[in-house]
């Protein structure tokens, strides 16, 4: 009964590319959510551990999801949220001002723009960083979560709104 | 603006004409600043490689028990459908039976249904119906323990040689072979020998040497002296002193010229063996050596 074509999970190769493909995501994700990397990591290798154990019960097409929903399940309320730290890439620093003044002010909002990113709530800045850093499509990001692409943008509505509101201190 | 426009804006969504009243309203300016910049954020290093080999490695000390388990998978079924009928009845026919004993050299604590303790000394066992306690407070005693008994009905202790009775208190009793002992703590507990009763209120002691009660000594201390690594006696013929050395240090004695109804006052200790022996031959004016494994207690004069 099962199919030859679309593999199976067990298949060493099958799951190589499922851990290549989804590994660094399930690590930002949730470091994102409670800015522990050691968590992350852990998260990462208990989600593939499971899917190895259940690999001959888990269809190829909802690994992913699977392994998201292990990840997920993992830190469930056990763990709270430290501070995440994201690092800036040089590209932002290229700029053709080198006024002192424009530098402190941009360190300034930098520092501000942390601030804010770890008030928001976990999910609100999870579904935000996936979406800018990770370039991950909202559709993907309401698969991982398991809720609707409309909830997924309300939360990154809700996320720059939020953002903006506490730069500004309005 | 229509619903969650900054996500639409986000996602390259808007309509054109909703775009460029975005871009003309006040806010526009900071919004874009903001996503400039979240944008040129990264994540931590995340090496993938490394993850995976590091899971491989877990994984393959998973496989292998797997492995190993799979053909006997339908006989550890069977197996323990076995085991579960064995213990089920093992547990109906003994668990509300309790049987606990120690060895030469072993204490052991135990909890009685009703949170009572009871500390046993080495070479002792005691014995109890779990599923009849609320009915019935007993306990077989053979051996030396120490009981803190909960508050609640009559509790006792039958031995051998007496029974003792109490209703909530702290107290030590010793059944030997020829020695009966209790000692009171904390309360008033009620000694049966030979078809009399003694009442025996906390520190005092009762004592009987070979059907015969003896007079006892006050006990100096709140809790009976093995509880501390040590064995005490005040009067005790030497027989009995050496019958405790043997069980607390789990060494055969053997005695040669040597009077064992002499009277014997003094500790010695449950853990050093030597000190023990200095403790008991020195005031007793006996000597003592190794034979292999056993001890030899032998008297002043003999060769």
């Amino acid at each position: 009964m099962k199919s030859k074509d679309t593999g199976n999970v067990c298949d060493e190769q099958v799951f190589d590319t499922l851990f290549k493909a989804n590994s660094k995501t399930i690590f930002n994700y949730i470091y994102y959510k409670f800015g522990n990397e050691e968590k992350a990591y852990d998260a990462v290798q208990e989600a593939f551990l499971k899917l190895w154990e259940n690999c001959a019960k888990v269809p190829p097409a909802k690994a992913k999801s699977y392994v998201y929903t292990v990840a997920n399940n993992l830190y469930l309320n056990v763990i709270k949220a430290e501070k995440v730290r994201l690092k800036y890439a040089d590209k932002s620093l290229k700029t053709t001002q080198e006024d002192p003044e424009f530098l402190m002010e941009e360190s300034e909002f930098k520092q501000k723009l942390d601030k804010a990113l770890n008030a928001l709530p976990e999910n609100q800045r999870l579904t935000f960083l996936l979406h800018r850093i990770d370039g991950k499509k909202y559709a993907e990001i309401a698969e991982m979560e398991g809720i609707s692409v409309k909830a997924i943008e309300k939360r990154m509505h809700l996320a720059l709104k939020s953002l903006r509101e506490k730069i500004e201190g309005i | 603006m229509q619903e969650n426009y900054l996500a639409k804006w986000l996602n390259g969504d808007l309509r054109d004409a909703e775009l460029a009243e975005f871009k003309n309203s006040d806010e526009y300016a900071s919004y874009k600043r903001i996503v400039d910049a979240t944008d040129s954020m990264q994540a931590p290093e995340f090496n993938a490689d490394r993850a995976y080999q590091a899971l491989k490695n877990r994984r393959e000390l998973q496989d292998n028990k797997v492995v190993k388990l799979r053909p006997f998978r339908k006989f550890l079924r069977v197996a323990a459908a076995a085991a579960v009928l064995v213990m089920g009845s093992y547990i109906y026919l003994n668990l509300s039976n309790e049987t606990i004993s120690t060895s030469y050299a072993e204490n052991k604590e135990i909890t009685l249904p009703d949170q009572s303790k009871v500390v046993l000394n080495a070479d002792s066992e005691i014995y109890y119906s779990a599923s009849n306690w609320d009915k019935k407070r007993n306990v077989d005693l053979k051996g030396e323990a120490f009981f803190k008994v909960a508050k609640g009905k009559r509790f006792t202790v039958a031995t051998d040689a007496g029974n003792v009775i109490v209703l909530g208190t702290q107290f030590n009793v010793e059944s030997r072979k020829g020695f009966f002992e209790v000692t009171c703590f904390e309360g008033l507990v009620s000694v049966s020998f030979n078809n009399k009763d003694t009442q025996l209120p906390a520190g005092s002691s009762f004592i009987a040497i070979n059907g015969e009660i003896v007079e006892a000594a006050v006990p100096g201390t709140s809790v009976p002296s093995w509880m501390n690594n040590e064995s005490s006696f005040k009067s005790v013929p030497l027989k009995y002193v050496l019958d405790e050395f043997e069980r607390q240090h789990d060494i055969a004695v053997k005695t040669q010229n040597i009077n064992l109804k002499q009277l014997f006052t003094g500790t010695f200790s449950n853990t050093d063996t030597d000190l023990a022996l200095k403790s008991i031959s020195v005031p007793s004016q006996i000597k003592f050596k190794f034979e292999s494994d056993k001890v030899l207690f032998y008297g002043e004069n003999t060769p």
